[in-house]
């Protein structure tokens, strides 16, 4: 059984009431979702209310679910929502109101060491305006396929393809104006 | 650098552990521990996009019946079958559009700002074909008294329809808002065509189609001020 079908076999049962099958599924889902809003910088500092937002959310929402469906699109459905909630609710708090799109231009003013040999997801990915880091984290962190992302962000398959060309061509811009050689000790495998 | 290499890079970033506190997970637990019981699902989709075009022709259909079909009746049957049944193939395209803005996760054939572009452009195109009289008389006065019957219906529409999806999460307020407008507002237009008896080209084409633009703007205005209710 893999990974996909281990979830939605868990989002049933937790649906039909087993709380075995929740706390399970928390905590499968629990450490990509928290970095998930980690990533974010306009949700790094919060991800653990994040979380539990989430999934008190997901909680009352269980029986929009539908069995069969792919359960992870529909998690980071309402995640990406508890985000942008926590986002303006956060922005109206600020003295001084910052555009979405001024925050992902701060995002990439984040010091870049262009060295791709990196552990933190989070450095690598600095480069790359909100929304493209949130469709790379998706595909590269929670494994999730092009038809899952563009269920998740409620777009089509087309323009999630289209953004992660564009964070590619980003990524290697930055590697290559950074100027730095990759560290040797430090190859891929 | 290739894309392989920033594959391989990200992919090892991500085997990275997160750690996360474990009370942390605990807390979740114990707090959904509480309202934790079997749950009734949502019907399938098909039978909500279904019951949504039911309520929608059935708000159109009564709304006009209460002033009478004058324009059905008036039309000759082609134009009426034409311009009827394009209306129904809208409105399940927009009440399907409707239950998977209502579902998260759902799979997003097309953008709520396509279906309005679309079913506006369709709308003109059905009304460009049947109608051909280009005389305008009154056509400020006689346009607001549709726009005005249109909407009101397509308010009728729009609560039913919220009735029937209401078990539903719209993760995109806004947008499922829009979608739910462009609906109620497919509702509005079915209603001025079984009623209405202004046949000039330029009402139909601007007054009529004018109902959806301005329901589906209601409805997105609706919906975004809804969810700023609602986070504050």
């Amino acid at each position: 059984m893999d990974r996909g079908s281990n979830f939605e076999a868990l989002m049933v049962r937790y649906q039909a009431g087993d709380f075995v099958a929740a706390t399970t599924l928390i905590e499968r889902v629990s450490p990509q979702l928290h970095r998930f809003f980690g990533m974010q910088p306009g949700s790094r500092a919060d991800a653990d209310d994040l979380l539990q937002e989430a999934w008190l959310r997901i909680h009352r929402a269980r029986h929009t679910y539908r069995p069969g469906e792919p359960v992870l699109p529909w998690i980071y459905a309402i995640a990406r929502r508890v985000r942008v909630d926590h986002y303006r609710r956060s922005m109206r708090r600020t003295v001084h109101e910052q555009h979405l799109e001024d925050l992902s231009e701060a995002a990439t003013k984040i010091p870049y060491t262009g060295c791709v040999q990196t552990d933190d997801l989070e450095e690598l990915l600095a480069p790359l305006s909100e929304s493209q880091r949130e469709i790379i984290e998706m595909l590269k962190v929670a494994g999730m396929s092009l038809e899952e992302v563009a269920r998740a962000t409620s777009s089509s398959v087309g323009s999630v393809k289209q953004k992660v060309h564009r964070a590619y061509k980003k990524l290697r811009q930055r590697v290559s104006l950074s100027g730095l050689k990759k560290r040797p000790s430090r190859a891929l495998p | 650098m290739t894309d392989r290499e920033i594959d391989e890079a990200l992919e090892k970033a991500a085997r990275v552990p997160h750690e996360i506190p474990a009370e942390l997970l605990t807390g979740i637990g114990g707090a959904i521990k509480p309202s934790l019981r079997p749950v009734r699902l949502l019907p399938p989709s098909w039978v909500l996009t279904a019951g949504l075009v039911v309520i929608s022709a059935a708000v159109a259909f009564i709304g006009a019946a209460r002033v009478g079909l004058q324009g059905v009746n008036t039309l000759g049957y082609s134009a009426c079958v034409l311009i009827l049944s394009s209306l129904l193939i809208l409105m399940w395209l927009a009440a399907e559009k409707v239950v998977s803005s209502w579902i998260p996760g759902s799979r997003n054939r097309m953008s709520a700002a396509a279906l309005l572009v679309v079913v506006s452009i369709a709308l003109l195109s059905v009304f460009g074909l049947v109608f051909d009289d280009y005389r305008t008389t009154h056509f400020a006065a006689a346009g607001l008294a549709c726009l005005r019957a249109g909407l009101l219906q397509a308010v009728v529409a729009a609560v039913l329809a919220l009735v029937l999806v209401r078990r539903g999460l719209a993760v995109n307020p806004a947008s499922a808002g829009l979608v739910a407008g462009v609906l109620a507002g497919l509702a509005g237009v079915t209603m001025l065509e079984l009623q209405c008896t202004n046949f000039q080209a330029l009402h139909v084409l601007f007054w009529h189609a004018l109902v959806v633009p301005v329901s589906a703007a209601a409805g997105a205005v609706t919906g975004w001020l809804l969810a700023r209710l609602r986070n504050n």
